[in-house]
């Protein structure tokens, strides 16, 4: 194997882990924080997809000003979805049967309205203007798109971090995660900071989803086709861990990036493979605190 | 006591209510038939396209007094492309709604399991959209019939296609990539075959397996770029097609290897999907087009579909519209849908002129294997924007005789003794 095609095979491993990633961030965000386990995520993504097909193919929106409304679109669907659904399901015994069940109705009614406002037919959007080309480097070729959604996915990391350790807000969410009741008595509105707290992750899957959108389908049915292996990814970074999230998803990435060029016949079966060792080796996630485990 | 006398009034009078539309619809005159398609998810579009064709021809057939005396009526049940469910669909048809055909199914592996249900019941089953060949050759059994193209015969036009490619413009690396399960295993399997067969010459140099509806292709097409083939061959389904383009474009791929994709590439939702993204001369084919054949009956039958619909129609639309004028004609040569013996008799020996025949050719079906056969056209993607949002149709069409198509002989055999 020569060099550039190292590099090559790395960056589009990289392409997929963010994508992966930002679908994933959202999740594990909701999850660490609320500790909710939204089956329905995937279905943000999508819908934060057809958002970014409305604006930009239909009203013929400037793509970037798209991508930030299609993200604020999913959101608002999500605080929607957490207030009118979610919050009444909070702190029931059995509560994660409640939340499975929740999500994945939640996954058909948006598969269904979706279908209803922009029928089954598959839908596609172009790359936005100067980002169409590529960079080249001798023999390596790159797709400008591609590296952007990778830059994209650095600043989300960067960012949310700073949010959640060096902000007011961030620390509230990060406490409320802790102990609701100690918070709530504190006088901070939990309630309110839960909904925020899942609207900012759906949005992130919206812009995911708007961001992936001139690469590939917008089709009914697309947020199932990612949950799992964000889900995969949020195992593996640790639930509810941001940055293990990142890490996790390049992990994901790369792993089938190299398994695809080596072992095409199995590659699918690798990234199950890292998240079934994981599961063996180190259960609370490669890049979480090791646990004390009760006997 | 009075009370109980009232209840029993009111039970019969409620039991007479139930009983007694039945006993009128056993006297009615209809062909029932049980249809199970897609509904929902990413072949939900070739589910409502099925089931919009197919109410298209019954209109057609009852608006002209229907059949024999009979009248068509179908019932759609959504198959949730999972085989358990449509099989329990199937036996619910069969066992409670009595139903003389069983009728549709876009997945083969929902089609391998209604096909078994059909046999030990001993209810006709048609096939509309599916493609995998084991249907109608490997899981033969007597009382199923497709009226759509099975993957073997794309493959086999194919391998004709590259085979009179390299006389123009040399080719000798190909590299296969398509999901991995039935249908993309048959369509690897059968092109090599037909291109041993016809004595083509050629080197394997790649081949990938991504999930179905996998959203992400690039470390697949970055390593295809690595493997250099002249040919890249593939049998992706549906949307995958979309994604799997849209980020090939962005390596450049198209321009390094020839895209060469003639079961299901030129379906016309990969052209509306794409618009003017799409690139010129990709090599696609597909089991209907809504631009060939330039005959009256395809014409009508696009246009009638866009009037119902509002949109164009996609491949899958064509077989169901088939499969309804198929059971039709069966039904006018017995005279009745009850004596099935008699039906299947006549649905082997079926000559049919449909949509997407050329002029001077009727569809049939084979006995020995109860396939339709037709001539397939491959094409090449360029500017064609009667068919809007699509801005590229295929053009520059290459057309394979129909008895040039089908599996040899030998290779049926060969497949059956397994």
């Amino acid at each position: 194997m020569d060099f550039s095609f190292f590099i090559t095979q790395a960056i589009s491993g990289m392409t997929m882990a963010t994508l992966l990633f930002l679908v994933a961030s959202g999740l594990t965000l909701i999850f660490g924080v609320g500790n909710v386990f939204n089956f329905a995520h995937g279905s943000f993504y999508m819908v934060g997809a057809y958002f970014g097909y409305q604006l930009v193919a239909i009203w013929e929106l400037n793509f970037w000003i798209a991508l930030v409304l299609a993200g604020l679109g999913a959101g608002l669907v999500g605080m929607l979805a957490e207030s009118l659904f979610l919050r009444r399901i909070y702190g029931r015994v059995n509560e994660g049967g409640f939340q499975i069940l929740l999500t994945y109705c939640l996954i058909l009614i948006i598969d269904d309205l979706v279908k209803l406002i922009w029928g089954t037919e598959y839908k596609s959007l172009p790359r936005p203007k100067g980002f169409s080309g590529a960079v080249t480097f001798g023999d390596i070729y790159l797709p400008s798109y591609n590296l952007l959604i990778i830059a994209i996915g650095v600043v989300v990391v960067v960012a949310s971090w700073w949010i959640l350790t060096r902000t007011r807000p961030g620390k509230i969410a990060r406490a409320a995660a802790v102990d609701r009741e100690m918070v709530d008595t504190l006088g901070v509105n939990v309630p309110l900071t839960m909904t925020l707290v899942f609207g900012i992750a759906t949005a992130l899957g919206g812009m995911a989803g708007a961001l992936a959108a001139p690469l590939r389908t917008v089709t009914p049915g697309a947020g199932i086709e990612v949950i799992i292996d964000s889900l995969i990814v949020v195992v593996l970074g640790g639930m509810g861990n941001f940055w293990g999230a990142w890490l996790g998803a390049i992990l994901v990435g790369e792993v089938n990036a190299f398994a695809v060029a080596f072992v095409p016949k199995w590659a699918s079966l690798f990234s199950f493979l890292v998240m079934v060792i994981v599961l063996i080796f180190k259960p609370e996630g490669l890049f979480s605190p090791r646990q004390v485990r009760k006997v | 006591m009075r009370n109980k006398r009232l209840l029993m009034c009111l039970v019969i009078a409620i039991l007479a209510f139930i009983v007694v539309p039945f006993c009128v619809n056993a006297e009615d005159k209809t062909i029932k038939i049980g249809a199970m398609y897609p509904m929902t998810g990413r072949a939900g579009l070739y589910g409502k396209d099925s089931v919009a064709a197919a109410e298209m021809a019954i209109d057609e057939i009852n608006g002209k007094g229907g059949v024999a005396g009979y009248k068509i009526d179908a019932t759609f049940t959504d198959s949730k492309v999972k085989p358990a469910y449509a099989v329990r669909v199937a036996k619910r048809y069969i066992t409670e709604d009595e139903v003389d055909f069983l009728f549709g199914v876009v997945s083969s592996g929902v089609g391998l399991a209604v096909t078994e249900i059909s046999q030990q019941y001993k209810t006709i089953f048609i096939g509309t959209d599916h493609a995998s060949t084991r249907l109608t050759v490997d899981n033969f059994q007597p009382y199923y019939f497709r009226v759509s193209n099975n993957t073997f015969q794309s493959m086999t036009a194919g391998a004709l296609y590259l085979k009179e490619l390299a006389e123009t413009k040399p080719w000798k690396k190909i590299a296969f990539i398509g999901p991995d399960y039935a249908y993309g295993h048959s369509q690897w399997d059968e092109i090599r075959y037909n291109l041993d067969r016809f004595g083509v010459e050629y080197e394997v140099v790649g081949e990938y397996w991504p999930k179905i509806y996998a959203p992400d292709y690039t470390s697949y097409i970055t390593s295809i770029l690595k493997d250099k083939p002249d040919v890249l061959i593939s049998g992706f389904w549906g949307g995958d097609t979309v994604a799997f383009i849209k980020q090939a474009q962005a390596y450049g791929l198209f321009e390094k290897a020839l895209y060469f994709h003639p079961d299901a590439g030129g379906n016309y939702e990969l052209m509306s999907a794409m618009g003017a993204e799409l690139p010129d001369g990709l090599v696609l084919g597909a089991r209907h087009y809504n631009n060939w054949p330039d005959t009256e009956l395809n014409r009508n039958f696009v246009q009638e579909f866009k009037k119902r619909t509002g949109r164009f129609p996609t491949y899958a639309a064509e077989g169901a519209y088939a499969g309804i004028y198929a059971i039709a004609h069966a039904v006018e040569v017995v005279g009745n849908p009850d004596d099935t013996e008699a039906l299947v008799k006549a649905l082997e020996g079926l000559k049919i002129k449909l949509p997407e025949d050329p002029e001077g050719f009727t569809s049939y079906i084979r006995p020995e294997t109860h396939q339709i056969t037709q001539v397939m056209a491959i094409g090449t993607t360029m500017p064609n924007e009667d068919f809007p949002p699509a801005k590229k149709m295929l053009g520059n069409w290459k057309i394979y005789k129909a008895e040039d198509l089908d599996p040899p002989a030998e290779y049926i055999e060969m497949k059956r003794k397994k």
